[in-house]
Formats: structure tokens, sequence, C-alpha cells
């Protein structure tokens, strides 16, 4: 059974090939995206003593490059849709590995700000959209797999660059570690090699419909079923620019008609408040029940490890032929599952003291790691690969702003409570409720795509004899052509076959 | 002239007896105390449970309260009205040696007081274990102490295999004692000499004890040959991905778009005299 939503890209994605060193490159360039900021962390405390300034003027250097590189999304979509992944990438990592060479020169903390926090953010961005993008162009049947060991890259990277931040801040100083960590950034230009534009010569192309999204309504399908020429198939020309490479047109704002769009964006903005806050409290609150801090330190890495299998495990499950037409129920239920673990959190706590908290962390690894990693392929799954680039990029400014807000307003509770259960059940029930929400909305829109598909089956047969009238026409307007019986054959059967790929691309 | 010498020896004898009789009355007066007898404690560590004791045997007047000080400062919840008190020291360790006083206040009097030393070996217990700094900067190196009575700390740094008095020739050594601390700074490091092990030393009439500090000093430039070789590797492996794609670009390309030109012809040779309709692919 096709996917709900289809990739209306004009060609069948090789699914392979070269496809799995663009899944490496794009590996590296979200692993970095994700754990830069985080692992920064280490040298706030010499910074801040060296710069004599207070410890949340410090970490708005790292509040400022993660705002950046959720803002930076819009920008990044529309030079994804006129310059291509590749260029995006490598200018993205040119720019976080020139602007920590710069900020280790740095005299005041406002370099920092603007260095590290605002340039570097933006160099970040312009890694992340691209790397999610290009992955719908390589991959349509293994997508998920694909997703998922690309977005393994964040727990990955996170543990290799925490210990490698904290040996070269020992060696060489904090200015002589921003120095190598700019070299280190710039492997992002690798990866950014890697990420060559998808062959057009060596994949099988298929015509394009005009993207109008997957639901047009009824009155939109009947209008395609009257002007087949008009509306439907585009010319050579416009074929061409549309498909092969990651260009597009520049902004699609049309996206925030799309049905599927809009519950994803509402279901993900409330998560994203309860999202992060537990990984960012966990350790306080084991030390608050009484923990010491390496054994409070060690849940983190317990977490960590457990997200680093989730990931590619949870892509893998999502390819199988049972939950891929219905991932989007998958995916809801894995931020239902998130709720369901921080609500129980404090009980496990309470009841089995540290090995409750060890099978907390555990089970939310696998949760945590289930959600980054059906994130952006849900996503595709909606909107289709060809407008994934402008979608990503407006989910991730809209988002800026509750995983911004999130564990500080967590932090609040914390202190007015002077307990952390009461932020775990607002996490829990943060989360609890928009998987549900996303369930029961993605029953009713599962209940539309069918239905439109049905639509367009009965539409499409009286397309097809539409069309194969139009090609006629076509042929008895071309002059000096006299066709064989078996050239005729041949027309009339491509014909054919090309109405039954439109069937079930739509 | 007879009554005058009389006068005079009368008067310096009543004085001696008046001297006499006043420090018969003051040390009557003057209260006394039986109190226990120093203590050392010892040096591993596992000390018994200690209990000081002042007992007031006599005094001119009944006591108002009595309470415990340690080096100084009064010691809480100690106050009581017992002529007799303790202090229970249940597991005694270093940081509880000192000079503990029992005090005695009184109405109309001033208070009266007993001292017993406890005194210990010191025992460091806080040190920075290592420190890196770059060339030019200041280094800190201080060490924490416990024990009575409170040490004489030097500082000795590591050279062929002894510990050697530091050679503050170039005047950048500055040492700052005080109590049961002291501290080792170092202006504008010199990458050549200053890096290496350093030695703070406690030497009471106890005991002595040491512990040593590891310094470091990075170079300026410490940092340029990992980023050259970073960077080199980055340039390195871009310019192979790029050139492996350039190479194979050649053999992917299959011209099933365009017509074939060549392939087909007009040429009727093969089926002239056969009733075939060709088309023109001109």
């Amino acid at each position: 059974m096709p996917p709900a939503a289809t990739t209306n890209l004009g060609y069948t994605p090789p699914d392979g090939g070269w496809g799995w060193a663009v899944v490496f490159g794009a590996f590296i360039s979200i692993g970095f995206s994700y754990a830069f900021p985080k692992s920064l962390t280490i040298y706030f405390k010499e910074i801040q003593m060296y710069f004599s300034v207070s410890y949340s003027e410090i970490a708005w250097v790292s509040s400022i490059m993660l705002s950046a590189m959720y803002a930076g999304g819009p920008v990044s979509s529309i030079l994804v849709n006129r310059y291509g992944c590749r260029t995006v990438v490598i200018i993205g990592g040119l720019m976080v590995g020139a602007s920590m060479v710069a900020a280790s020169f740095g005299t005041t903390i406002i370099h920092l700000y603007l260095l590290v926090g605002v340039i570097g953010g933006f160099g970040l961005s312009f890694n992340l959209q691209p790397s999610l993008t290009i992955i719908g162009k390589y991959f349509q049947v293994k997508r998920p797999v694909a997703n998922g060991l690309a977005m393994a890259g964040s727990p990955v990277f996170l543990s290799t660059l925490a210990p490698l931040n904290q040996f070269l801040f020992d060696n060489f100083g904090w200015r002589g570690a921003f120095m190598i960590l700019g070299a280190i950034v710039m492997n992002c230009c690798v990866a950014g090699a890697l990420m060559r534009p998808v062959n057009m010569k060596t994949v099988q192309k298929h015509p394009v419909t005009a993207s109008k999204g997957t639901t047009a309504k009824k009155a939109g399908s009947t209008e395609n079923n009257a002007n087949p020429e008009a509306g439907d198939l585009l010319t050579e020309t416009e074929q061409k620019q549309k498909i092969g490479g990651c260009a597009d047109k520049l902004m699609d704002l049309s996206l925030f008609k799309h049905r599927g769009f809009i519950i994803y964006l509402i279901g993900n903005v409330v998560m994203f408040f309860g999202f992060f806050a537990p990984v960012v409290f966990l350790p306080s609150y084991a030390k608050g029940i009484g923990i010491d801090n390496y054994q409070a330190a060690f849940l983190l890495s317990i977490f960590a490890f457990v997200d680093m299998f989730a990931r590619p495990g949870t892509g893998l499950i999502a390819n199988i032929k049972w939950i891929r037409p219905r991932i989007q129920y998958f995916f809801s239920f894995s931020v239902a599952y998130n709720g369901v673990c921080h609500l129980l959190c404090p009980f496990l706590a309470v009841y089995l003291g540290y090995a409750g908290l060890v099978v907390y962390a555990v089970f939310f690894g696998v949760a945590f790691g289930m959600v980054c990693a059906l994130l952006f392929e849900v996503l595709m799954d909606l909107v289709g690969a060809q407008r994934f680039s402008s979608a990503v990029g407006l989910v991730t400014i809209l988002e800026c702003g509750p995983v911004l807000l999130g564990p500080p307003i967590s932090g609040f509770l914390v202190d007015v409570f002077d307990d952390y259960k009461y932020m775990y059940w607002a996490c829990g029930a943060m989360m609890l409720a928009p998987g549900i929400f996303l369930f029961i909305m993605n029953y009713f829109n599962y209940k539309q795509l069918d239905q439109e598909v049905r639509e367009r089956q009965s539409g499409a047969i009286g397309m097809q004899s539409v069309k194969q009238s139009v090609a006629e026409k076509a042929e008895a307007r071309k002059k000096e052509m006299k066709m064989t019986k078996d050239e005729e054959m041949a027309e009339g059967t491509k014909g054919f076959i090309n109405g039954l790929l439109l069937m079930f691309i739509i | 002239m007879l009554a005058g010498k009389r006068r005079a020896e009368i008067m310096s004898v009543s004085a001696f007896i008046g001297v006499l009789m006043l420090q018969l009355v003051s040390s009557q007066n003057e209260p006394s105390i039986n109190s226990s007898d120093h203590i050392m404690l010892p040096t591993d560590h596992h000390s018994l449970p200690i209990t000081l004791q002042c007992n007031l045997t006599s005094a001119h007047s009944a006591h108002k309260e009595s309470f415990w000080m340690k080096n100084g400062e009064e010691i809480q919840e100690t106050r009581g009205e017992r002529a007799n008190t303790e202090y229970y020291l249940k597991k005694p360790r270093g940081e509880d040696s000192g000079e503990y006083m029992c005090v005695y206040t009184f109405d109309q009097a001033p208070s009266a007081n007993a001292t017993i030393e406890i005194k210990a070996v010191p025992d460091i217990i806080g040190h920075k274990r290592s420190d890196n700094k770059n060339e030019g900067q200041k280094a800190l190196l201080y060490c924490k102490s416990t024990g009575y009575p409170y040490p004489i700390w030097t500082w000795r740094k590591l050279d062929n295999g002894f510990y050697m008095d530091i050679n503050n020739s170039s005047g950048r050594f500055f040492i700052n004692n005080k109590d049961n601390y002291t501290e080792l700074s170092i202006i504008n490091l010199d990458i050549d000499s200053d890096p290496g092990e350093y030695q703070c030393n406690a030497t009471n009439m106890i005991g002595t004890s040491s512990i040593v500090s590891v310094l470091r000093v990075r170079s300026y430039l410490a940092w340029l040959w990992p980023l050259l070789g970073v960077l080199a590797e980055v340039v390195i492996l871009v310019v192979i991905i790029v050139v492996y794609e350039k190479r194979k670009k050649p053999d992917d390309i299959q011209d099933d778009d365009e017509p074939a030109g060549p392939m087909k012809t007009n040429s009727t040779n093969n089926h002239k005299d056969k009733n075939l309709r060709q088309r023109n692919t001109n």
C-alpha cells in the first residue's frame, strides 16, 4: 500500500548506493548541529571567570546559538531551494569554523554572543536543514532507516564532544580550544562534499504533477480533471527545473493550508515545551533525592547510550511494511510514551531510589530516541520530499519558542514548588496531551486522505482516456511524422503506464 | 627624732603585713579550677572519645554560668550552670584540635577560665592537584590544613629527584601564610623553568605533613599545529571526495533522451525490395 503522502519528486529515489554516503554526511552535520551548543558548556566556568560575568550571562551564549539555529530555518530553506543542499552545507561549515576561530580572539562577552551565538548558530542551521532535506531526495522506501541513522548523530557526537572538549580545555585553554574546535567543525564541509545532488541521468523519471499538495480539495481535483494539459502535466522544461538536486521554489507558504502540516505543527509546538526539560534536570533531581554526583552524571550517560541505539532501531521498525503506511500513529504513540515515562518518573524515584531512576533513564532514552528519529520522517511523510525543505524551515522557527522557553519554565516550576516531581508531571502532561491529539487528528487525516485517493482513482480512469486523446492530438499535430503501427502501439502503452503511475503517486 | 624613726618602722611593718594580708585575702577570693591535662591526638586519626573536664573547686561567690570556647570563639550549646562542666568529643579528628577554654562567669567579678590544649599533627585537607596556565599568566597554588599548633609552611619544587627550596632570584614567587592556609603565587609564568611539581610542607611541634601539586604551563601557540593538522585533514577529504566524483561522472552519462543520431539512418539497403515504410529521421 503506498504511503499516505507521496514524494511527487518526479523520479524514483535511488534508495541506496551513494545514498548511504549521503546518510553518513547527514550524520556528521546533524551531530554537530545538535551536540555543539550543548558541549560548549564545558568552557563556561573558565570564560565566566575570565570575563567576570555572571552565570546567566554566559549561559546566553548557548541560548543564542540554539535560537539562531532554529530561527535560521526559513533562511536556510530559502537558500537550499535556490542553491541546493551541498553549497549551503559547505557555507554553513565555513561559517561556524570561521566564527569559532574569530571568537578565540574575542575580548568581551559581546564578541562571543555575536560570533559563537549568532554566526555560529546560523552556520549550524545551514547544516541541519539541508541534511534532512537531502535524505528525502535520496530515499523513499528505506527513508525511515536513513532518517533514524542520520539522527543518531546527535547522541554519538554529544558523547564524543564532551570529553574531547574537556581534553582540549586542559591542554590548550579556552582560546586554543576554540581555535581547534573551529577546525574540527569544518568537517561539516566534508559532510557537504558528500551530499552530491542526485544524478538525474541514472534515475528513473516520471512526469511530475503540479505540486498542489496532497490535500487538494474536491473542487481542485475536478479542476484538474477538466484541464489535464494546463494543470497536471508540466512542460518538459518545467519538469527539468523541478526535479533533481534540492532546488525548488523559494518558500512554500501554502504549507499553512496543508491539513497534515497544521496538525503536526500544533502537536509539536506543545510537545517541545516538555521535551528537553526532563533531560536538563535529571542530574539535579537525582542529587536532590540524595544520589552523589558521579552516579547522577552516569544517569545521563545511560540515557545517551540508549538514545544512540534507539534512533536507528526506531528507523528500522518504522520501515516495516505494517507500520510505514501508518507512521503517524507510531509517532503519536512515541510522544505519548514519553509523557507516560515522565508521569511515572517521580513514583520510580520515590519507591525504588537510584534503581528506579536508572530504569527511568533507560525507558526515557528509548522514548527520546523514538521521537527524535521520527520527528522529521513524519514531516517528510506528510508534505512530501519536494516541499520538505520549506516545511522544515517553518517548523523549526516556530519550535524555537518552546525549545528555548521549556527549560526555564520548568526551572520556575521547580523553584515555586521546591520539588522536581511537579515539573515531571507537568512535562508528562505536556507530552501526553499532544500525543493523544496527534493520534486522534491523524486518524481523521488518514480517513480524509484515503477518501481522496479513492476519488482520484475514479477520476484518473476518466483522466486516462482524456490523456490518450490528448496524446493522439499531439501526434496528429506533428508534421512529416508517419508512424508505423508498432510505434503507435508503443505511444499508446506509454500513455497508459503514465496514467497508472499518476494514480499511485497521488 | 626618736618618734619619727619608730613611726617609719611601724609603718613599713604594717605595710608589709598589709600586703601579705592582701595577698592572702585575694588568693582566698580567686576561684580555682581543676582541669584535665593537655591531650595529643594520635597521628593515625583513630582516637578514642575524649572528655574535657573542668571543676570549679573554690570561689568567692556562686558562679552565674559556665561555657566552653575553642580558639577564642564560644562553642554553641555549651552554656550551663554546673560547677563541674564537661565537653565530650565522640570521634576526635584533626580539625578538633585547638586551644579549648572552660569559662565561668560571675555577677560582680571577672570571669575565670582554664585552658586545655588538644594538639594534633598537621593534616593537609585542601590543595589544587594540578593547574594548567598559559605562559605569561599568573598561577596560584594553595594548601589548607587542620591541626594545632598552627604549622610553619614551606614550599619546595621537585628538581632532579629532590625537593629543593624555591629559587626566587627572578622575584616572581610570592608566598602568603596565614594560620592553617598558605598560598604560592607565581607571576609571569615562564615555560622553561616553572612547570613541575611543587610541594607544600606543614610542620609543627607534633609532626609534619606535605602534599604535591603539579603546575603545567602551556605554550602561547600550542594550538597551532593541531589546528593546521585538522584543517589539512578537512581539505584532503574534500579534495578526495570531489575528485572521485568528477572521475566517476563520465561513466554515468547515458544518452537515452537525445535522438540516437548515427544509429538510425535513412538507408534502405536492407529492405529495399520489401514494402516497409520508414520514418524520416532527419
